[in-house]
């Protein structure tokens, strides 16, 4: 199953209450794990990066380590890194900002590189995204509790995404979780519901172009085809579509760039979506009852086609 | 009948399970319900017997009134997936539009929608009537068995996708048959039967060119020479 949606604001609000809400009503969809695709105000001087330390313990050590291998892909540490407050978890999700001369990659590359934690058998760090607007949080349990640990309720942007995910294709935990970040492209991101059956041979296309993936989820995959169909020259738009006819399966997916939220629906119609705007806000959704928690009276409601593309603009 | 009670109740303040178990008694009775604020909830008004009526003033999500055997609903905003499915008897009416699969292996009873219905519609109706006042989704009317699927709109690509013994009725465009549908001169008699039926449910009646999507048969059985036919499967 899993749910999906997003909000779009006319101008900048609340989004982090209004997607704990529908991610909420979307609860009986999954509760693997829930997250948040947040998008904040442009800061030009600065990339955000969230990333997940797996062993708490050695959490300074592990921020020394991140911070040196910053220096080597030539970022610099714009403040001091800040953490989420459950002092009891064994991880720790960590936020940085660095300097936009980082080489996005090579950083992402050398911080998963810094090896398993022996204790935990998984990889010390998680690298869940880098943006200039884009904060990825994303972690396991259901939207309250993520919202709880991770502060979602307060945050204010344009637009946002929200995933609760229902595993059936990869591991439950959190690298496999959603939103994805389209690695290395910053600001890009992606929330899914459905099954990619031509995942490997589109994984190792991409491969061959030299992308790297942080998971063995076919989510990441689609984001990575669209913003690399962006990079050569097409628009948002028809890179959308692009991927309607070059992915197999079934699926319906939302992926967001500063520029606003992108929607395609597979050629068999089998992923729901349903929006509905009023009065400046724009919200998408798995089900209907999500958007009743964000706009609680009754409006007209759209749904959408197979091999829909829809593009809301900021 | 005498003056009837209305039993307002508050979908709000109610389980799913807890609101149909007032309902189940409600309608058993003969009475009338109205629910306000169901607010697209899945799973509002199922199983539900006759002989009485039950009004959602808004939006209900996916199922609502599925393995119902009589009563009569009316739902003033849009539906989800899966209204009336599988209902053996009774009468549905959506005031909006609905999601996929509307009137899925329905039995027997009437469901009408007044604006569009989503992919899937009538989707192995094993009998009833489904009547769409508007458009109708992608691969309409799929392995429908008995039963009578009615679009007054446009039916999308791949309606009537291996058909048995259901027929469809469309008085829009055909953008797209599916996997051994064929369209087929409805019968006088037939044109007259489903202008009764729109005419009761009350849609104007008006001059249509009304397209019926029968099966071609060649899926029911097994040709090699007909291996093409097959494979687009």
């Amino acid at each position: 199953m899993c749910g999906i949606g997003g909000v779009k604001l006319s101008e900048p609000g609340n989004i982090g209450e209004r997607l704990v809400q529908m991610m909420s009503a979307l609860r009986h969809r999954g509760t693997d794990s829930t997250g948040f695709a947040l998008y904040g105000p442009w800061q030009e001087d600065r990339l955000i990066v969230r990333l997940r330390v797996a062993d708490r313990e050695r959490l300074a050590e592990t921020l020394n380590r991140i911070e040196a291998a910053l220096r080597q892909a030539g970022g610099e540490l714009v403040s001091p890194p800040t953490w989420d407050k459950a002092d009891r978890a064994r991880d720790a999700f960590v936020r940085l900002e660095v300097t936009p001369t980082v080489d996005v990659e090579r950083a992402t590359a050398a911080w998963i590189a810094l090896g398993p934690s022996a204790s935990l058998r998984v990889n010390s760090v998680e690298v869940h995204s880098f943006g200039h607007s884009l904060e990825i949080v994303k972690d396991v349990g259901d939207a309250l509790a993520v919202a709880e640990r991770h502060d979602i309720r307060g945050f204010t942007g344009s637009h946002g995404l929200g995933h609760c995910r229902l595993a059936t294709e990869s591991e439950v935990d959190v690298a496999h979780g959603h939103p994805f970040w389209a690695r290395p492209f910053p600001d890009v991101s992606i929330v899914h519901n459905g099954q990619i059956t031509n995942y490997f041979k589109s994984r190792r296309l991409l491969e061959q172009e030299g992308y790297q993936f942080s998971s063995d989820n076919d989510s990441e995959l689609i984001s990575v085809l669209i913003a690399d169909r962006m990079k050569h020259g097409q628009t948002f738009e028809e890179a959308l579509r692009y991927s309607v006819t070059a992915l197999d399966g079934v699926f319906t997916y939302l992926l967001s760039i500063p520029e606003g939220i992108g929607l395609a629906k597979d050629r068999l119609a089998i992923k729901p979506m349903i929006s509905a705007e009023t009065g400046g806000v724009t919200v998408m959704a798995t089900e209907e009852q999500a958007i009743r928690q964000v706009l609680r009276d009754e409006i007209t409601t759209k749904s959408y086609a197979q091999g829909e593309v829809v593009i809301w603009e900021r | 009948m005498g003056t009837m009670t209305v039993v307002r109740l508050d979908a709000d303040t109610l389980t799913p399970r807890q609101l149909n178990e007032k309902l189940r008694e409600l309608l058993a009775s003969g009475a009338e319900a109205v629910v306000e604020n169901p607010r697209s909830r899945h799973n509002l008004g199922v199983a539900l017997p006759g002989p009485g009526h039950v009004t959602f003033k808004g939006s209900v999500g996916y199922y609502c009134g599925g393995l119902s055997n009589g009563g009569s609903i009316a739902i003033a905003g849009n539906a989800g997936w899966g209204i009336g499915e599988s209902m053996a008897n009774g009468f549905i009416r959506v005031r909006g539009s609905v999601g996929q699969s509307i009137g899925a292996s329905l039995r027997g009873g009437t469901i009408v929608v007044e604006g569009d219905a989503g992919p899937r519609a009538g989707v192995a109706q094993k009998g009833g009537v489904v009547v769409v006042g508007g458009n109708i989704g992608f691969l309409s009317g799929f392995m429908a068995q008995r039963g009578k699927l009615i679009a007054l709109g446009d039916a999308s690509d791949g309606v009537g996708d291996s058909l048995y013994e259901g027929n469809i009725f469309v008085a829009g465009r055909i953008h797209g048959l599916g996997i051994d549908a064929v369209i087929a001169p409805p019968m006088p008699e037939e044109i007259d039967e489903i202008e009764s039926i729109i005419a009761e449910v009350g849609f104007p009646l008006k001059p249509r060119e009304w397209k019926k999507v029968v099966a071609g048969r060649k899926l029911w059985y097994f040709d090699k020479r007909e291996g093409q036919t097959w494979l687009k499967v």
